[in-house]
Formats: structure tokens, C-alpha cells, sequence
């Protein structure tokens, strides 16, 4: 039996260039689902034979039709059905008799109409399993393929887009006949339109490997409303982007902190769902948009326009407003102005009349006319510095809107560097815009779309794209001995696993434990002082007290046997006297750290991506200051350092106010140890280290606190 | 009244509506995969069965009755 994921891709090019389709309840009712289906497929040309199979007609629109799918006399190479959801999975199996591999279900009524639903849909997956098919759907738009050797809209959109190198992927089939019409209004082109729906059997990952290899497809935009299972979207992500270049831009819907669970730890209560989406798809190179706008932005100029070599710009303006606008827009983006070389600014100084400005940004002023525009974007396109130009037009009256935008669109062709536009205005420039967009020069209504969309792309080719994602080897990793103590810990039906514990497991991992011990009585707790020196720290144990500060469980700066004997008594007082049935099982004394920085490492695991590590400021006011950032686990090293530089406690770390650089190379190899132990036990559900007190650069690091919650058994 | 009574009245019915032709109506025809009722007909079906069996069925049950035999099963418990 073929591995799935051959076995769909084959089934996948078989959808995509069917030489023959059946319409598996098709009729001839104009307006339903089922006409408009095969109508569709009839208006845009197909290049193959298509096999109406209809119960009750003899032929729709002068095709011969068919009572049942098996009654088709020829092989049949995809087959849509649009049968009602009750009778779907009869048709479904005609189609795997007749040896159909490739089917598009459009039909709704399964699992997004509750329980009934769902089991409709897993009589559809035992099917298609049973005769080696794949399906997209069910309760999908359908699929459309512009390539001029097929031709297929195998869908109910309202009209069949025009053909070009973008392809798109949708969970919402509404949202694709929106963003159809949207994109026909600005001439963007796509080379595969797929509307996935239920994701049944084929998923936006089989999806996205598709496009991996289709060579009309140069970037993939997905729109999703839930990420299934993160960490495989991750992965083919990593794979896609590869082998083939191709940047992934998403749309994931739902941004709201529903899903982070009133969770026992601060990890737990800091990580929600859409922190740790942002984090997975950063790590995998995935770029993610806010809104259609924005992802067709980007789209447009990673479709259209070759990758800059550098942040460098060159703007050209008629008005000096804008392009001061547009520089404010570039610089805070991370872009930078070209600086011009002397021969491009004698060329300038030639060409333009006395009163405009020469530099970067270059005002071709007021009255300019398209000769002006002309010779400033040449310039610009000539400038060894220049990596990009924009061009910046604002509608005076003697503005030759459409003779500039048409310039613009013949000077670009065969340039390596990327020519961007901002027509400003609507009524006046509409026109010119046309004419830029049907050129496919990007056009952006605003200079800082323009500007994020040319960062978007310079990023994605100088950072992402040839990024190697490689897990360092750690040593001194004793995977058995943790497994031990794991196993000692779980026998006890225990899920909350607090301080002594938990070092205990880090340990085997190579992370950086406190010297001290756990004491049982006051004699113990000061031999165990007098063997790791003072000044200590003493610590309530027990199984009944999370937040030992709470209860005044914690002493710091102990100096002596007298000063140990009496945090022992205040410590049992204290604790007793907040939780009065609380067990204690003794005081951890452990030697005391300072002079260091305070900082939270964490583990949660979550329900799509797996396990999620956290880095941040620590303390008890954590909370508070939110000042942390996430990875998904395993991380490689840079990963590791990029959740570092992502916060503000970064600059702390790096030394600031004449305070010294602190050791950054160990948290990064706590967060790696941390990580590979979360993928190891995945019964692991939250862990924190709050905190880990970090010394100066060179002097590692020493956990300060630690607790552990596991999978709750029944 | 006996089944076959029921199914041949049912298969009239069945017969007018969708303008099919009763030899190509069977016991177990799918109302949907194999006769071809859409959504409208299905309810012109219902009202036809209770005019010609003198009866008041359940709107929401009768319309998921899948095939003939099934049909007239369900109206043989309104008899």
C-alpha cells in the first residue's frame, strides 16, 4: 500500500489536470449547486470531456448524461460531487468501483453541523481509504486551475480568475468568492484556486507539498480558521520552503487569548494559543498577514517583482509631503535611503529642472511630467546603491497620470531590481492604476503597505529563505535516569511535582541546579548551610503549597546556624498558619545567588504545536510586565537566541546603565535542554523555572525555583 | 393494510410527483440518489404520501426517510 502522502500527491495532480471530470449530481436547475457546478466548468473552457451524471436527466446542457457514475462508459479521471451529504457517501462509493482515485466533495452537511454531521464525514474517510481515493472537502467552493492546458473551475465561484503565479488555499469557501472578486478588481492572477472546507481527507499540509512542486505557482497564500496540527504544518512549511523558495503567507483567523487556560503556572498563564501561533509559523518562515489586504500586498510583490538585494531605496516623488511620508514609512520599517553616487546626481542635476530635489528622496516636483519621472527612475534603477525603487505620484493638473504609469511599466521590464508604485488618490489615478496593475507592477494605495510589503520580501530572501533549521547535540543528557525518576513521580498519581522534584528531572538534563539539599529537620538544614556555605536560602516542601511566597515560606540571605534554626521555626509557623492542613515534607536549603538577573524559562504544551517554551523577565511580577517571548520546541540555536532578542529584557542582559553583559549562552542551553525534555516526556504539561538567576557573561546560570505539572491520569 | 398495498400506492405517489416511470422505481430506490428528488420534491412527496393515505406524519422524521421501502414502513405506522 502506497504511503498517504504519495498517494494523495498522486491523486492531487489527477484533480488538478483531470482529462476527464463527472459531475456526480449535477441537474438542470440554473441558480443550485449542482448547474452551476458543471456550468462553470463548461464556461471556462475545459480542456477535457466532462460526464454529467444526473438520477432523473437524460442530458444537461446538451451533454449526455447518466443515471449513475458506474453507467459512464469511459474512465473518468475526477469526480465532483454534489450530491445532499445523506446520499454522498452512495455516490462516493459508485466512484471507487469505477476506479475514480480523484474526487472534490462540495457538498455540506458534516461535521460543521454537529455529531450526525461528523459521522457522515467518517463514512466518506473509511470509503476513500477502502478504494485508495482522496478527496477535497466535503463542504467546500471547489478548485480552479488556470493553466492554459486545462482550464478547470470545478467550483460555484461567480467568475474563473485570470491566470498567474499566485496560489491560494482557503478553510472558508465565503471568503474565497470574496477575495476572487477582490482580486479580479486589481488584475492578480492565480494559478490554482482551491477552497479546502472540512479538510477531511486532504489538508492544507498535502496542499501546500502540492504547491511545493507546481511550477506556475510561485507564492502560496492560505487563509485558516484552525491549525489542526501545528507542528506538521510547521514541518512541511520548513520542507516547502526548501526545496522550492516559495514564500508561505497565511491568514490565521481567530487571534483571541480564549484559548490560554486558567493554568497553574505563569508559563501557563502567559502562553495563549495565538502567541504560540505567531511563534510556529515565525520558526517556520511562514509569513503572517493580518487581513486580505495585506497578504495581497505582499503577495503581489513577491509574485511580480524580483527579490531587492538590500534595504537601500530610492524614492521618487512629484510632492514633497508624500515622500517624506514614504521615508518615515521606509526608515521605521527597517528600511534605508540609497545614497546617491556622484554620477547619479549629475544625471539628476541634468535632468531636472533647479528647484527640484536631487537627493534621496528625489521630488521630481509639482508640474513634473512623465520625460521628469522618466529619467529620475532610470537614474535611480542605475545608482550601484539603489536595490529598490518607489515611485511616488500625486494627480496635479498637468500630471500625465497614464503616460507616467505606462513609463513605469516599460522601464521595469527586465530590470533585476523591484519597482514599486503609490498612485495616491482614487478618482483621478484609477486609470493609471489599471494600467500599472494589468503590467503587474504592485500598487499600493499607501506608501507604508508599499514599504511593508518591500521589507516582507527583502526578509524573506536574505533571512528566511535559506535558513537551515538544525537541532544542536547536547551532552550530558541522561535520558533513563529522568525516565526513573519520571516514572517514581507518576506512581504516586501525583500531577503537580514541586521544587525538590523537578530539580531533580532538570538535572539528568544538564541544567544548572543550586547546591543544597532537602532537610527534614533543623540539625540537617544547618549541616546542609554549613556544607554549601552562607549566606542560604530556605524553601517550604510540600505537596499542598504552590506559591511558597504566598505563605511566607521563602527566607533569603540566611547567615548563620542561628539564623538557619530560626527561619526553620518562622517558615513551619508561617506555612502552617495559611494552609493548616498543609503537609510538609522539610526545607530545601540552598546556597543563596546574587548579584544576578532574574529570568523565567517555561514549557507548556499545546494542543496543536506540541510543546512551547517561554523566555522572559522573571520574578513573582512576571505577570505583570508580559515581557516574554516563545518557541516552539525543539529549537535550534538560533531560535533559542532569537526568543532572547525579541524582549526587552534582552538589552538588560546585554549590559546597559554600566551594568555587565550576563551570561546569555547559558539560557540559551537551558532553553535547548529544556526543549529537548518537553519533546521526551510528553507527559510534561507545564514547567517553570522562576527564576533562573543568570551571572555576568562567563558565569552561567543557577536555577532559583522550579515546578512541574504532568497530564492529569484518570 | 398490507405492506404491498402500501408500497404500490407509495410508488404512485412517488411516480407522479417526480414524473418518473414506474418500472423504474424499486423497493429500495434512494428518494435522492436514485429517483433524483431535490429538496422542494421531497416535501411535495410528504404532502402526496399524507393526501393519498389520508394521514399527518411527523414533517421533520418523514423527511428523512432515504428510500421506498423505508417509506412505507413509516406510513404503516400511521395506519
Amino acid at each position: 500500500m502506497k504511503e498517504l502522502r504519495q498517494l494523495r500527491q498522486e491523486n492531487l495532480e489527477t484533480i488538478f489536470h483531470p482529462k476527464s471530470v463527472a459531475i456526480v449530481g449535477t441537474n438542470n436547475v440554473k441558480g443550485t449547486v449542482p448547474h452551476d457546478i458543471l456550468y462553470n466548468i463548461l464556461k471556462a473552457d475545459f480542456n477535457g470531456i466532462v460526464y454529467p451524471v444526473s438520477p432523473r436527466e437524460k442530458s444537461i446542457k446538451g451533454i449526455k448524461a447518466y443515471k449513475y457514475v458506474v453507467d459512464v462508459p469511459d474512465d473518468v479521471d475526477l469526480a465532483i460531487l454534489v450530491f445532499p451529504s445523506s446520499v454522498c457517501h452512495m455516490a462516493l462509493e459508485q466512484c471507487g468501483q469505477k476506479g475514480i482515485k480523484s474526487v472534490i466533495i462540495i457538498s455540506a452537511g458534516y461535521k460543521e453541523v454537529g455529531e450526525a454531521g461528523l459521522k457522515r464525514e467518517q463514512q466518506l474517510i473509511e470509503i476513500a481509504r477502502k478504494y485508495d481515493m482522496s478527496f477535497i472537502g466535503p463542504n467546500c467552493l471547489g478548485v480552479i486551475n488556470t493553466s492554459p492546458d486545462t482550464r478547470l473551475d470545478a467550483s460555484f465561484a461567480r467568475e474563473m480568475p485570470m491566470a498567474g503565479n499566485i496560489g491560494f488555499l482557503s478553510q472558508s469557501g465565503a471568503l474565497c468568492t470574496a477575495v476572487l472578486d477582490y482580486a479580479s478588481a486589481k488584475h492578480i492572477g492565480f494559478s490554482k484556486f482551491i477552497s479546502f472546507g472540512n479538510k477531511a481527507d486532504i489538508s492544507e499540509i498535502d496542499l501546500l507539498f502540492y504547491l511545493m512542486n507546481d511550477e506556475e505557482t510561485k507564492v502560496i497564500l492560505m487563509y485558516l480558521e484552525e491549525v489542526s496540527d501545528g507542528k506538521a504544518l510547521m514541518d512541511a512549511a520548513r520542507e516547502v520552503i526548501e526545496k522550492s523558495g516559495k514564500p508561505i503567507l497565511i491568514i490565521k483567523s481567530g487571534r483571541t487569548n480564549e484559548g490560554a487556560s486558567a493554568a497553574a503556572s505563569h508559563t501557563g498563564s502567559l502562553t495563549g494559543a495565538d502567541e504560540v501561533c505567531d511563534a510556529g509559523f515565525e520558526q517556520a518562515g511562514i509569513i503572517r498577514c493580518d487581513n486580505i489586504e495585506e497578504m495581497f500586498n505582499r503577495a503581489r510583490a513577491f509574485a511580480y517583482q524580483p527579490p531587492p538585494a538590500s534595504e537601500k531605496v530610492a524614492i521618487i516623488t512629484n510632492a514633497g509631503g508624500p515622500g517624506v511620508l514614504t521615508t518615515d514609512a521606509a526608515i521605521s520599517r527597517g528600511l534605508k535611503l540609497a545614497k546617491f553616487s556622484e554620477e547619479t546626481t549629475a544625471v539628476l542635476k541634468k535632468a531636472l529642472p533647479a528647484t527640484a530635489n536631487i537627493n534621496n528622496p528625489v521630488d521630481v516636483i509639482g508640474d513634473a511630467r512623465s520625460d521628469r519621472y522618466l529619467a529620475a527612475i532610470q537614474a535611480a534603477f542605475d545608482d550601484p546603491d539603489v536595490a529598490g525603487v518607489f515611485v511616488i505620484l500625486t494627480p496635479q493638473s498637468m500630471t500625465d497620470i497614464d503616460t507616467i504609469a505606462a513609463d513605469v511599466a516599460r522601464i521595469a521590464e527586465g530590470q533585476t531590481k523591484p519597482i514599486y508604485t503609490s498612485f495616491m488618490g482614487e478618482k483621478d489615478v484609477a486609470s493609471g492604476i489599471d494600467i500599472l496593475q494589468k503590467a503587474n507592477i504592485p500598487h499600493y494605495i499607501l506608501p507604508e503597505s508599499m514599504c511593508d510589503s518591500y521589507q516582507a520580501v527583502y526578509h524573506f530572501n536574505k533571512k528566511v529563505k535559506d535558513k537551515v533549521h538544525k537541532l544542536p547535540g547536547l551532552d550530558n543528557i541522561q535520558r533513563d535516569l529522568a525516565r526513573k525518576l519520571m516514572d517514581k513521580v507518576k506512581a504516586n498519581g501525583r500531577s503537580y511535582i514541586p521544587e525538590v522534584e523537578t530539580i531533580e528531572v532538570l538535572e539528568t538534563y544538564g541544567l544548572p541546579v543550586p547546591q543544597g539539599k532537602l532537610a527534614t529537620t533543623a540539625d540537617e538544614a544547618v549541616e546542609t548551610a554549613e556544607k554549601i556555605g552562607y549566606p542560604v536560602v530556605m524553601k517550604v516542601v510540600s505537596d499542598d503549597i504552590i506559591h511558597k511566597s504566598d505563605v511566607k515560606g521563602v527566607e533569603l540571605n540566611l547567615g548563620s546556624a542561628d539564623e538557619v534554626k530560626d527561619a526553620w521555626k518562622r517558615i513551619h509557623s508561617n506555612a502552617l498558619a495559611a494552609i493548616p492542613d498543609a503537609t510538609i515534607t522539610g526545607l530545601y536549603v540552598i546556597k543563596m545567588v546574587k548579584g544576578a538577573e532574574e529570568i523565567i524559562l517555561g514549557i507548556k504544551r499545546d494542543p496543536s504545536f506540541g510543546p512551547v517554551l517561554l523566555f522572559g523577565l522573571g520574578g513573582i511580577f512576571v505577570e505583570v510586565f508580559k515581557d516574554v517571548s516563545f518557541g516552539v520546541a525543539p529549537l535550534s540555536r538560533e531560535e533559542a537566541m532569537h526568543m532572547l532578542e525579541q524582549t526587552k529584557a534582552y538589552k538588560i542582559l546585554k549590559g546597559t546603565r554600566g551594568r555587565n553583559p550576563r551570561d546569555m549562552d547559558s539560557i540559551v542551553d537551558a532553553l535547548l535542554r529544556l526543549g529537548q525534555l518537553a519533546v521526551d516526556f510528553p507527559e510534561i504539561e507545564e514547567l517553570d523555572i522562576n527564576p533562573l538567576f543568570v551571572l555576568d557573561e562567563g558565569s552561567g546560570s543557577v536555577l532559583g525555583d522550579a515546578r512541574m505539572i504532568l497530564t492529569k491520569t484518570e | 393494510m398490507e405492506k404491498n398495498e402500501i408500497l404500490t400506492r407509495v410508488k404512485d405517489v412517488v411516480s407522479n410527483v417526480l414524473k418518473t416511470d414506474p418500472g423504474e422505481i424499486s423497493d429500495d430506490s434512494n428518494f435522492i440518489f436514485d429517483l433524483g428528488a431535490d429538496s422542494m420534491q421531497s416535501v411535495e412527496l410528504v404532502a402526496g404520501f399524507e393526501e393519498e393515505f389520508d394521514i399527518e406524519m411527523d414533517q421533520d422524521k418523514a423527511l428523512e426517510i432515504q428510500t421506498i421501502d423505508d417509506a412505507a414502513t413509516f406510513i404503516a405506522g400511521y395506519l
